[in-house]
């Protein structure tokens, strides 16, 4: 389904839209002011940009550094080319130590590969130890947002959920309950885990250690009990150096949710005396986005949320209007470079206000590549009947300015005259749930030309 | 060929031109911190608990009145061995450690603008420790403070595993509501070492 037709469905529910509108916008609130603490904020964003910029421009040979290094850490490491042998590879090494339990905590990478589902046709259970992504887990659905998964369900809903499955008993919601029932829950999937599965937020080549961060605690819970902790990373997630780290940690968790710095930044470096330690390196198109001059800096992103909480599409969309693993801006620019048929509608699903590039991190154009994008689409994919005509009779219009006076005079007129009915009919979507303005007498051409007038006859007068 | 060289193969076609990696001066981000305060007030904010005190004997007492009730805590401070309910030699798996009260460990490094505190495997025994515990209490001297986390990773070398830890554990994943005391620890607390009694 389309962005516009998955966006009516979220839309059914006014109220929530509205919360959902709002909490977003709180969480980009704090975002500014924790940001605006920080002296030289602007420039700690440029060297997000260039330090990402200079890693993508040698990427094979910092991966080189640092599989060598994680190597004689004592980690091993594995190359995927696509999702499914990403998969195959994780499945493999829990069967080679037999583990049926396995814990995750968050990451979109697994979530980009779909392996849970993998794992579980296989036998093996795998619980997602995040709160967000377990609460989604437990409703059968997908992430709605990078950073806070369960955006899209409110108390009742977690209420409902933790009675059926965790045994819990009625709160009206309560927040402090819940969470406490879903760390005992999550204390006994830690304790009984055969092997553990994490995400990467920073692999460092210098050291072939890497960096996951959580507020929860629930990487390392999983990664310190089990026998076996497996490492996921898209191979875009590489830094050259660990003092980087100084640049990256001031500027992600400022830009998730406003925090100084997520609550644990664990630096894995060896595996723990007499347990293993695996890193899966992942393509999955990847590569084939750094050969576009155009969009290779989406490769940049440091997944912090940020664009989604200012956009004011998904805020009102919500993140599963986008059907795809990455939400909102950043997804919409990421995801026509994997299946741009099925994606297409993605670009279209921004007002192109720019807001998304003012808060990202590492300063990625995501406005004009959502632009890029639409040219292309709009060059190779058949456009609706209605939107090619319109589009025609609007460009042969712009182009004549005294037809377009012309036009504009008519229209004016139209929203003063035409009956709603008219005004409102189906073929303007503009007119749907908006208030049409109440059409001016004079354009805006007019007006000022008739200041200019009076101003000069003034003067001469 | 191999995924490996697959992947690398594709790269090299594909990446850009080569740019120098800048050179980045710290010093542009300095507004003069007061790193004592400046701690204190960030750590607080993101929920943990400092408290000053005069001197390593009074880390003793101060425990006592802050966790009363604890039953099961260890220390890896020299000269602590009477806050030692047990010994990390009787821990056959580290599973054994859930109903830890209280690890208290000693920092060498904390930061200012974000409250964190820097805690490697040289410190503590088993990886999980400063997660498991209930209750984390940390011992460090006003000295160990430096200003932003680029001072941070100058002191940085060697280590296993090392993490930084900003406040209790914390979610606000039910509608956004925080909550302290997620996966990990339940509370934070700083025992600060004032400077003229730092020896
Ligand atoms: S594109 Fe930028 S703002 Fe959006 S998630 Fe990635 S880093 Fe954050």
């Amino acid at each position: 389904m389309s962005h516009p037709k998955l966006a009516n469905i979220f839309n059914e529910d006014e109220k929530k839209v509205d919360w959902h509108d709002k909490a977003l916008w709180f969480v980009r609130h704090k975002r500014d002011l924790s940001a605006h603490k920080v002296k030289g904020w602007e420039t700690l964003r440029e060297f997000g940009h260039q330090i990402k910029a200079h890693t993508l421009a040698n990427l094979d040979q910092y991966l080189i550094e640092f599989e060598k290094n994680a190597l004689s850490n004592g980690i091993e490491v594995h190359w995927a080319t696509n999702a499914e042998e990403h998969n195959k590879i994780v499945h493999r090494i829990l069967k080679e130590c037999q583990a049926k339990k396995v814990v995750k905590s968050k990451s979109m990478l697994t979530e980009e590969c779909h392996l849970n589902p993998f794992l579980e046709e296989r036998g093996i259970e795998v619980i997602d130890t995040d709160l967000g992504e377990r609460i989604v887990q437990l409703a059968k659905e997908s992430p709605s947002h990078i950073v806070l998964p369960a955006i899209h369900k409110n108390r009742h809903e977690v209420d409902d959920l933790f009675q059926q499955h965790l045994n819990t008993k009625p709160c009206n919601g309560d927040p402090q309950y819940l969470t406490q029932k879903a760390r005992k829950h999550l204390r006994e999937k830690f304790i009984n885990a055969d092997a553990a599965i994490t995400g990467v937020n920073f692999a460092i080549a210098e050291t072939g250690g890497f960096v996951v961060c959580t507020n929860e605690g629930n990487a390392d819970m999983g990664a310190h009990l089990a026998p076996v902790h497996i490492a996921c990373m898209g191979m875009e997630k590489l830094i050259p150096k660990q003092d980087h780290l100084g640049v990256f940690l001031r500027l992600l968790a400022r830009s998730a949710t406003g925090q100084p710095i997520t609550t644990y930044s664990s630096h894995f470096k060896t595996p723990a005396k007499g347990l293993k330690m695996h890193i899966v390196i992942v393509d999955n198109g990847r590569s084939e986005q750094l050969g576009k001059p155009d969009f290779r800096a989406s490769l940049h992103c440091i997944r912090c949320g940020a664009c989604m909480n200012t956009c004011p599409i998904y805020r009102r969309s919500g993140g599963h209007s986008y059907n795809y693993t990455i939400p909102g801006p950043i997804g919409s620019i990421l995801s026509p470079g994997k299946d741009l048929k099925k994606h297409s509608s993605l670009p279209f699903a921004s007002t192109l206000c720019g807001s998304c590039s003012d808060v990202c991190p590492v300063k990625i154009d995501i406005h004009s590549q959502l632009y890029k994008w639409r040219q292309i689409i709009t060059k190779e994919m058949k456009q609706p009947m209605l939107k090619r005509k319109s589009m025609k009779i609007m460009g042969s219009l712009f182009s004549n300015p005294t037809q377009f006076n012309r036009f504009a005079k008519f229209c004016r007129w139209a929203l003063r005259n035409l009956p709603k009915s008219i005004l409102y009919a189906k073929p303007n979507v503009w007119g749907k749930s908006r208030e049409l303005p109440k059409g001016p007498k004079m354009s805006f051409t007019e007006w000022h030309q008739n200041r200019e007038n009076t101003k000069r006859m003034k003067n001469n007068g | 060929m191999d995924s490996r060289s697959q992947i690398l193969t594709k790269i090299k076609a594909n990446k850009p031109e080569p740019m120098d990696l800048l050179h980045i001066d710290p010093s542009i981000f300095d507004e003069g911190l007061d790193v004592v305060p400046a701690f204190t007030k960030t750590l607080e904010a993101v929920g943990g608990n400092v408290c000053p005190i005069d001197s390593m004997e009074a880390v003793h007492s101060k425990l006592k009145t802050l966790l009363p009730n604890a039953r099961f805590t260890h220390s890896t401070l020299e000269n602590t061995h009477e806050i030692n309910t047990f010994s990390f030699d009787a821990i056959e798996r580290p599973h054994d450690l859930e109903d830890l009260d209280i690890l208290m460990v000693k920092s060498d490094l904390a930061v200012a603008e974000n409250g964190a505190v820097w805690i490697d495997d040289s410190k503590f025994p088993i990886r999980v420790l400063p997660f498991i515990t209930k209750h984390l209490v940390f011992v460090i001297e006003e000295k160990a403070i430096v200003p932003y986390m680029h001072q941070a990773y100058e002191k940085i070398r060697d280590f296993n595993f090392g993490v930084f830890i900003s406040g209790p554990s914390k979610t606000a994943d039910i509608e956004q509501a925080l909550v302290i005391g997620a996966q990990g620890a339940l509370s934070l607390t700083v025992l600060l070492l004032t400077a003229d009694t730092t020896p």
